[in-house]
């Protein structure tokens, strides 16, 4: 009996999962790819991300959207990223591995992703989230700041994006 | 969306090619995630726990007279089991940190977390060295007794250049390999924390 009722659980936080991955997997890879700007470190993001949700779903309770939830997994963990950064520097990848995959992409989404990757570290999350269509009063409590300032820097990032275009993007 | 450039960031960000992964593959890297992280805590509990068994043995099997005999091997002891007791908690933490707090939090954390790192690899790490030298120069005591004053000043001798020179050198330069790594990482997150206040 106690069993089947956690069999049962099981499944339905199994099918709670899929349905959480299949909606959110674009989003937080491409959240990822701002951060690091790299394919295959970014498909490694996420799937962390994702490894993260499915052993805390069961403690997430309603106090947040889930997406909230999610976002903010997915951004403390590319932070988290900048740790590993170090030891991935210092031993001798070939750098050469994730280019191809890029070539056939547009200039202008290539530009636009090594921008933000040259952004401060928070900026590139704060500039993704919202370029994410996520509301400012969200991205503010993903972030952990205020919604006036979240505001604030939201403009001055687009700002600097659109100059950086202006002066060195492809047309 | 971007009038003063047309420039419409938010139609290029969601152009960008993405390719999910089968669910299946991702729940296998599961088991891959957990396995990873634990292999290093085990190898030094183990280790450790091996060489403490060793010497409460010794205890048993040679039955020492002496109190400063006992009080070495006490020492030595207490010296694994405080480093252990730090570098499991800390291990714990680590591994525990909520991922569900905001950017700002978590970022406190992991500057909360290297700086016990920073505690841990220093001032712990000579205590290890001083408790454990101390320890071992109690153990011998007994047993340099009964040699002649040649053997027993070779014996201390020796043991104490052995630990000098890990004292001196090896200590020196294990403290500053990895505080150096660690330096940097604090004041990573730390200049990643500031961008939030400024």
């Amino acid at each position: 009996m106690v069993f089947r009722t956690i069999k049962q659980f099981y499944k339905i936080l199994r099918m709670e999962f899929e349905e959480i991955y299949k909606t959110y997997w674009d989003r937080i890879f491409r959240l990822c790819m701002g951060f690091v700007n790299d394919y295959a470190i970014a498909q490694d993001l996420a799937q962390e991300t994702f490894v993260i949700v499915w052993q805390k779903l069961d403690t997430f309770r309603n106090e947040s959207s889930i997406g909230t939830w999610i976002f903010r997994i997915a951004s403390n963990n590319c932070l988290r990223q900048i740790e590993k950064d170090k030891r991935f520097l210092k031993s001798d990848l070939p750098i050469n591995l994730t280019e191809e995959k890029q070539q056939s992409l547009e200039p202008q989404i290539q530009f636009l992703y090594k921008c933000i990757a040259e952004l401060p570290e928070t900026e590139r999350i704060i500039i993704s989230l919202e370029l994410e269509d996520i509301k400012q009063a969200e991205i503010a409590k993903i972030v952990g700041l205020s919604e006036a300032n979240t505001r604030v820097k939201i403009h001055r990032i687009k700002e600097k994006l659109t100059q950086k275009f202006k002066e060195n993007g492809p047309q | 969306m971007d009038h003063n450039n047309n420039i419409d960031f938010k139609d290029l960000w969601k152009k960008q090619t993405v390719s999910q992964p089968n669910i299946e593959d991702l729940l296998a890297r599961l088991k891959q995630f957990k396995k990873a992280g634990l292999r290093n805590l085990w190898i030094t509990n183990i280790l450790l726990f091996a060489t403490c068994v060793f010497i409460v043995s010794v205890w048993f099997y040679y039955q020492p007279e002496f109190i400063s005999t006992k009080i070495g091997i006490v020492l030595a002891i207490l010296a694994m089991v405080i480093y252990l007791g730090f570098y499991n908690r800390l291990a714990s933490t680590y591994k525990n940190i909520d991922a569900t707090q905001t950017n700002q939090e978590y970022l406190q954390k992991l500057i909360l977390i290297k700086r016990k790192q920073q505690f841990m690899q220093s001032t712990l790490l000579s205590l290890y060295f001083v408790l454990l030298g101390v320890g071992i120069c109690f153990y011998l005591y007994e047993y340099t007794l009964k040699m002649t004053i040649l053997w027993a000043v070779f014996t201390y001798g020796i043991t104490l250049l052995w630990m000098g020179f890990n004292w001196f050198y090896i200590r020196p330069k294990q403290i500053k390999k990895q505080q150096s790594k660690i330096d940097e990482l604090i004041a990573k997150f730390e200049d990643v924390n500031n961008q939030l206040q400024s």
